[in-house]
């Protein structure tokens, strides 16, 4: 649980994220073990060759020390001074004795450079700034004692070393960055491309280009959104067939109904057909709605929509309904008005079904025009608020409880909407009830 | 009315022939029954038809055709009742443009039926031959003072082309005025000509209605340019109405 909490808190949750992370954790990793070994080698390297050469250099340095007079000794000592080391006359500063290994191979490369004939004692003395100082103290063959005092070799790093290595660091998350961009993008617009396909399958195709694999999803993606979008139009050309097919049974029944002598059976069985025949229309209506949002068939022509709305109210007062207007727009309008219309009747339909009281109000927004339709029916729970605008949505609650209904009321007036470049806000009223804003692009 | 008015029922679906001939009988018709063109015309040959009722959808030559056809037949005058499957408003202006003089989406009740061919008759028969919808001098565009008035989409259109729309009752009420221009109409015949269809529909007074046409029409109460107060007498439309060029509403090209 601890390591699952862990690794959930440092996990990230893109996958832009996540190969950013393996990529420079890896490269890092990897880029620091060979500096590592580098270094490393190097130390091994020069530390071999200084000993070496301090072998080399003790042996000729003692030579020169017996064959000089012992008065000339003292003035030989400055010459044989290297960086590393130095020689003194004389016992020498004592450390304590060391068995370190680096000690043991300093003292066997000398020892072995000048001859057993010298005996090597190595002492170690910790200096705080240096570090440690090696010393080691022999005799030459008159008996005078000589001291090398060697000190550790410097293995700093040159300053531009670390600048270098964050720049090289810079570079690979640099470069990590891109490749994980360039990865993860595709993927990013396949998801937005999916997130476009509702409502109306209208979506442009994704561009079949770029990387192979990214060529090929985009190719499959856009096969898949072209079969999706026959299976709808293969739904719809059913429910509109069927539908249409159901009609003449259905006026059959309704004139043998009509011959019936038994008023309760033939009231019954009236109210039945008619339930009926407006699911039917609804499934002609949908059908014809994405028709006119794949390819309008109404022209467009300027408006007074002011009007427009006044005689949709009025037909409704006519009928005995409580439908009131509100505001105006105070302008022509150009759009399609019998689309338009179809729009605002079904949606004062529906206002109908659901609460006794409509109110239309019309208000000019910038290059658009507001119309809400609202009631004071029970509304819509939040958030099916999108979800009533699919086909055969129905929403679960007392809004369907008496009318049933096909479910694609609102889906045909979002059809006609798409179809008027417009766009359907749904929303719930406050102290209840659903308001439907169409907006529709306003130039006149 | 001393002799039942002839009925041709044109209808591919033989039970709803059979329904239909059998009510209309039933409420003092003569029918005949025809499955189509070809039958029809050859029940135009053998006598007088009252009125058509005409399927739209029908096998081979449709509704649309043979509306046309008869149109430019020597049966022109004979009323069409057009039987449409679908209630959209463009089948409407279809039919109607192709000269029926009315119609009824199907599924309907018999007894509306047998209203609208009353009401079809009623109509035919009380209109001056050059205002009847279908025969030649048809006018589908009338004008008056500033305005010209579709009476195939049902709309009014102003100086500048845009569209104005009218409510059901406003128009039928708009209609009946500019098919009876100069005359003084009272309050009852203005009821009783605009019921011709959803008469239960109709309650509201005419003079809400006159108010609600001029304020339609820009027109002022105190000085109406258009629909005067006879007062004690009714209203009498006063501009003259002329058949218009049949110039439509302002269309603006594809999405605008």
């Amino acid at each position: 649980m601890k390591l699952a909490a862990i690794r959930s808190h440092w996990w990230p949750y893109s996958l832009f994220g996540r190969l950013t992370l393996i990529l420079c954790v890896g490269l890092v990793a990897a880029h620091t073990l060979s500096f590592g070994l580098i270094l490393y080698e190097k130390a091994q390297s020069s530390k071999a060759m200084m000993i070496y050469y301090l072998g080399k250099d003790v042996a000729s340095s003692i030579a020169i020390l017996e064959r000089v007079p012992p008065a000339e000794r003292a003035s030989w000592l400055g010459k044989l001074e290297r960086g590393r080391y130095y020689y003194v006359l004389g016992a020498g500063p004592q450390g304590r004795p060391s068995q370190s290994p680096l000690c043991k191979e300093i003292a066997a490369v000398v020892s072995a450079a000048i001859g057993p004939q010298y005996a090597i004692k190595t002492t170690v003395m910790d200096h705080a700034l240096r570090g440690p100082q090696l010393n080691l103290h022999l005799a030459l063959v008159d008996g005078t004692p000589v001291t090398v005092v060697v000190s550790p070799p410097d293995m700093a790093i040159s300053p531009w070393v670390p600048v270098i290595l964050t720049l090289q660091l810079a570079i690979l998350a640099l470069f990590t960055w891109l490749a994980v961009r360039v990865a993860a993008r595709p993927l990013a617009q396949l998801a937005h491309a999916a997130d476009m396909l509702a409502p109306d399958m209208q979506t442009a195709p994704l561009p079949e280009d770029g990387p192979l694999e990214v060529a090929r999803a985009a190719a499959a993606f856009n096969a898949m959104q072209r079969r999706i979008s026959a299976y709808l139009a293969e739904r719809v050309q059913i429910l509109a067939a069927v539908s249409h097919d159901l009609q003449t049974p259905i006026t059959r029944m309704r004139l043998r109904a009509d011959m019936l002598d038994d008023g309760m059976q033939r009231d019954k069985m009236l109210a039945d057909l008619a339930a009926m025949q407006a699911l039917v229309e609804q499934g002609i209506a949908y059908a014809r709605s994405q028709n006119q949002a794949q390819t309008p068939d109404e022209a467009s022509c300027r408006i007074d929509l002011d009007a427009l709305l006044r005689s949709l109210v009025y037909d409704y007062q006519d009928a005995g309904q409580t439908v009131a207007l509100h505001g105006q727009f105070g302008q022509p309008l150009i759009s399609r008005p019998q689309t338009l219309r179809r729009i605002l009747s079904n949606l004062v339909d529906n206002a109908l079904k659901f609460g006794r009281e409509v109110e239309v109000h019309v208000q000019p927004a910038a290059n658009q025009v507001a119309i809400s339709v609202m009631d004071r029916g029970p509304g819509i729970p939040q958030e099916q608020l999108s979800a009533v605008l699919q086909p055969f949505y129905r929403v679960e609650n007392s809004r369907n409880r008496e009318t049933g209904g096909s479910g694609l009321g609102l889906a045909i007036v979002q059809q006609l909407t798409i179809a008027l470049g417009g766009t359907l806000v749904l929303s719930n009223r406050e102290g209840g009830g659903l308001m439907v804003s169409l907006l529709i692009p306003a130039k006149s | 009315m001393d002799q039942a008015d002839h009925i041709l029922i044109v209808d591919d679906d033989r039970d709803i022939r059979e329904l239909l001939t059998a009510y209309l009988q039933k409420n003092g018709f003569k029918v005949t029954a025809a499955a189509n063109g070809r039958q029809m015309r050859a029940a135009l040959e053998v006598g007088p038809i009252d009125l058509i009722v005409l399927d739209l959808m029908l096998p081979g030559e449709d509704g649309l055709v043979l509306c046309r056809d008869l149109r430019a037949s020597d049966n022109r005058a004979v009323p069409i009742l057009m039987l449409t499957a679908r209630s959209e408003e463009t089948d409407r202006i279809v039919g109607l443009e192709m000269g029926a003089d009315d119609y009824l989406s199907k599924p309907f009740a018999s007894r509306e039926l047998v209203a609208r061919i009353r009401a079809v008759l009623r109509r035919t028969r009380m209109l001056p031959p050059n205002m009847r919808v279908g025969s030649d001098e048809a006018a589908p565009m009338l004008a008056f003072g500033d305005w010209r008035l579709d009476t195939v989409a049902r709309h009014l259109l102003d100086a500048s082309g845009t569209m104005v729309m009218l409510s059901g009752a406003e128009y039928r009420l708009l209609q009946v005025f500019v098919e009876h221009p100069q005359r003084v109409l009272s309050r009852d015949q203005l009821l009783n000509l605009t019921q011709g269809r959803d008469a239960e529909l109709f309650d509201r007074s005419i003079d809400l209605l006159v108010s609600r046409l001029r304020q339609h029409l820009l027109d002022d109460a105190r000085e109406p340019r258009y629909i005067k107060t006879v007062r004690n007498e009714g209203y009498v439309f006063s501009a003259a109405v002329t058949p218009a060029v049949s110039a439509p509403a302002v269309v603006t090209g594809g999405m605008a």
